[in-house]
């Protein structure tokens, strides 16, 4: 399971908007190359003169439709992080509507639009200052209108979760409908366009399989596999890759170590959950701030998202350190344990020891830090200053937990997801 | 360009969105974060105090208009010219059937480009977010909008026929 590879952190933001350029220069040539940059052509779809725009768009859907659904189906794709738009089932019908009225009065939709208006159409250009107005307009009317616009909300769902029907199934029946669909298109063509078929069309009248017909068959074959071929997402099965779990737990890689998570959370980070995998009790009685209890045994995976970091800690790395196990066995590649566990945490963050008399101006910096991250968290350095080690020993102040000042709930930033859609 | 050879081509860039990013193509969502980092840039308070601005300009850390939609639809633009350059389609002018003079044309563009506006931004989408990458997913609302936009415009197709045939 490696993609999608933005949302597993094989990239950042700012690559990402390279990704996005570049994306944006194929849609764009894609489209002016399929004649959609032509109000004329665009129109002359809802004339059944020429169905270009339903070819172009239903191909583009059952290709990339049947990708998502191979890639998922061979584990490389998590089909579960893929945005989904959610559905607001009345105000989508209306839009749509609305939407279609603009398509037939305009000529464009926003995306047909720019490349029109890239390639010198006037007419484009107006289309997109109309549009502005338009969004101008929904933004003012929208404080009195918002209400309305979240009614009939049915959540991020699918077809197939909505019907309870297998999302294979699915996939096939929306390829067979795609290919009758595409020889209906083309007789209406013939019919009222007076377009007779030729080369590259389906219904071309030649007796051989031609590329297009290839293509078609192609397609409605793997529409035939998906039928048998079962759910694109990722099962419960722990798939164990024992070497890297062995290289992992080998390595420090798991690991955070106690200060740097300090840190998280004196920064106030919220790209990542910590989590808390103890009993309900010992969590009561101390836990770190902004932690989650989910006790060992009440660990699923649907704890979180695959790509999501997660910090377990336990008492010591024992209960932590199997947490971690079971779920980097469960696909989770960004699971991660608090080195050392809450003991670490004790001696590091909350009770600080003082480095010696006349060590390094370094330490000493170092240390006037970890002092004041003590204090955030409740805790005290330890020997402060005066004390020598060998006096330190004994009087070693007891490590006891201050309380949780901040609540949990509260602690906890909300993600500040950005919004994906449109 | 042969329409089932566009189509495919169109359908693995929209794979390639979704490997890649996890997500679908877009074009509206630019146009209405630029004009949110408009309004935000004349009238601050009044960008602040409109839940449909505010949904747009994020939470200040970033700039808004550093956003994956508003660079792929650069890109768009981007690579529409590029087509048209490479294949001498570069040329100013007005699409329109012969019935209908320019000036009117230019009204109905404008008219037309509104509905798009508020229909797009009604429905969480418009043709590439919603139907185009919906699509793809099995998205339910989705497949409810596009049916809906193609019964929209063919209902209506009667009625503007002396515009485009």
């Amino acid at each position: 399971m490696i993609a999608p590879f933005y949302k597993y952190g094989m990239f950042g933001d700012e690559m990402s908007l390279v990704v996005a350029f570049v994306t944006g220069i194929a849609f764009g040539f894609v489209l002016e190359r399929a004649g959609f940059g032509n109000a004329r052509v665009l129109a002359a779809q809802f004339y059944f003169r020429e169905l270009r725009v339903f070819k172009v768009m239903f191909t583009a859907i059952i290709t990339a439709m049947l990708g998502v659904y191979f890639l998922g189906r061979f584990g490389v794709l998590d089909v579960s992080l893929i945005y989904l738009t959610p559905t607001f089932l009345g105000p989508q019908i209306i839009g749509g509507l609305i939407l279609g009225a603009g398509f037939i009065i305009g000529g464009y939709c926003p995306g047909t639009s720019c490349v029109s208006a890239a390639t010198g159409r006037v007419d484009g250009m107006v289309f997109l200052a109309g549009m502005m107005g338009g969004l101008v307009g929904f933004a003012e009317i929208y404080p009195y209108i918002e209400t309305y616009t979240k009614l009939t909300s049915l959540g991020q769902v699918t077809l197939a979760g909505v019907f309870d029907i297998s999302y294979g199934f699915l996939v096939f029946a929306v390829v067979l409908m795609a290919f009758v669909a595409f020889l209906a298109a083309e007789w209406a063509e013939k019919l009222i366009g007076h377009k007779l078929p030729g080369p590259g069309d389906l219904t071309e009248p030649v007796r051989k399989l031609t590329p297009v017909r290839g293509f078609a068959f192609g397609l409605t074959g793997l529409g035939v596999i998906a039928l048998l071929a079962g759910s694109p997402y990722r099962t419960a099965f722990a798939r164990i890759d024992t070497k890297q779990l062995a290289l992992d737990a080998g390595s420090a890689a798991a690991g955070v170590e106690a200060a740097e998570l300090a840190d998280w959370i004196v920064q106030g980070r919220n790209d990542y959950l910590l989590i808390d995998v103890r009993d309900a009790t010992a969590y009561a009685a101390y836990h770190i701030p902004g932690a989650m209890n989910v006790p060992l045994a009440s660990l699923t995976p649907d704890l979180a998202r695959r790509n999501e970091r997660i910090v377990f800690y336990s008492d010591s790395e024992m209960q932590a350190a199997q947490a971690w196990f079971l779920l980097r066995s469960l696909g989770f590649p960004s699971a991660g344990m608090l080195a050392g566990g809450l003991d670490a945490w004790k001696d590091s963050v909350l009770y600080p020891l003082a480095p010696a008399e006349g060590s390094a101006p370094a330490d000493q910096i170092a240390f006037a830090k970890r002092s004041a991250v003590a204090k955030f968290f409740g805790g005290a350095p330890r020997g402060a200053g005066s004390v020598s080690l060998e006096t330190a020993a004994p009087a070693l102040p007891q490590l006891k937990l201050p309380a949780t000042t901040v609540a949990p709930d509260a602690s906890r930033p909300v993600k500040k997801r950005k919004k994906e859609g449109c | 360009m042969n329409p089932y050879l566009a189509g495919f081509l169109l359908g693995l860039v929209l794979l390639a969105a979704f490997v890649f990013m996890g997500r679908g193509l877009g074009a509206s969502g630019a146009f209405t974060t630029a004009l949110s980092t408009g309004v935000h840039a004349v009238a601050p308070a009044h960008a602040e105090g409109n839940a449909f601005y505010a949904g747009y300009l994020g939470d200040g850390t970033t700039n808004p208009l550093k956003d994956w939609l508003v660079f792929e639809v650069l890109g768009v633009f981007a690579g529409g010219f590029l087509s048209g350059a490479l294949a001498n389609r570069l040329k100013v002018r007005i699409e329109k059937g012969p019935r209908i003079s320019n000036p009117r044309r230019l009204v109905f563009a404008a008219i037309g480009g509104a509905l798009m506006g508020i229909g797009a931004k009604l429905a969480l989408g418009c043709t590439s977010g919603q139907a185009l990458s919906g699509g793809a997913l099995l998205n339910v609302g989705s497949w409810a909008f596009m049916l809906c936009v193609f019964g929209g415009a063919y209902g209506l197709a009667w009625f503007f026929r002396r515009a485009w045939l």
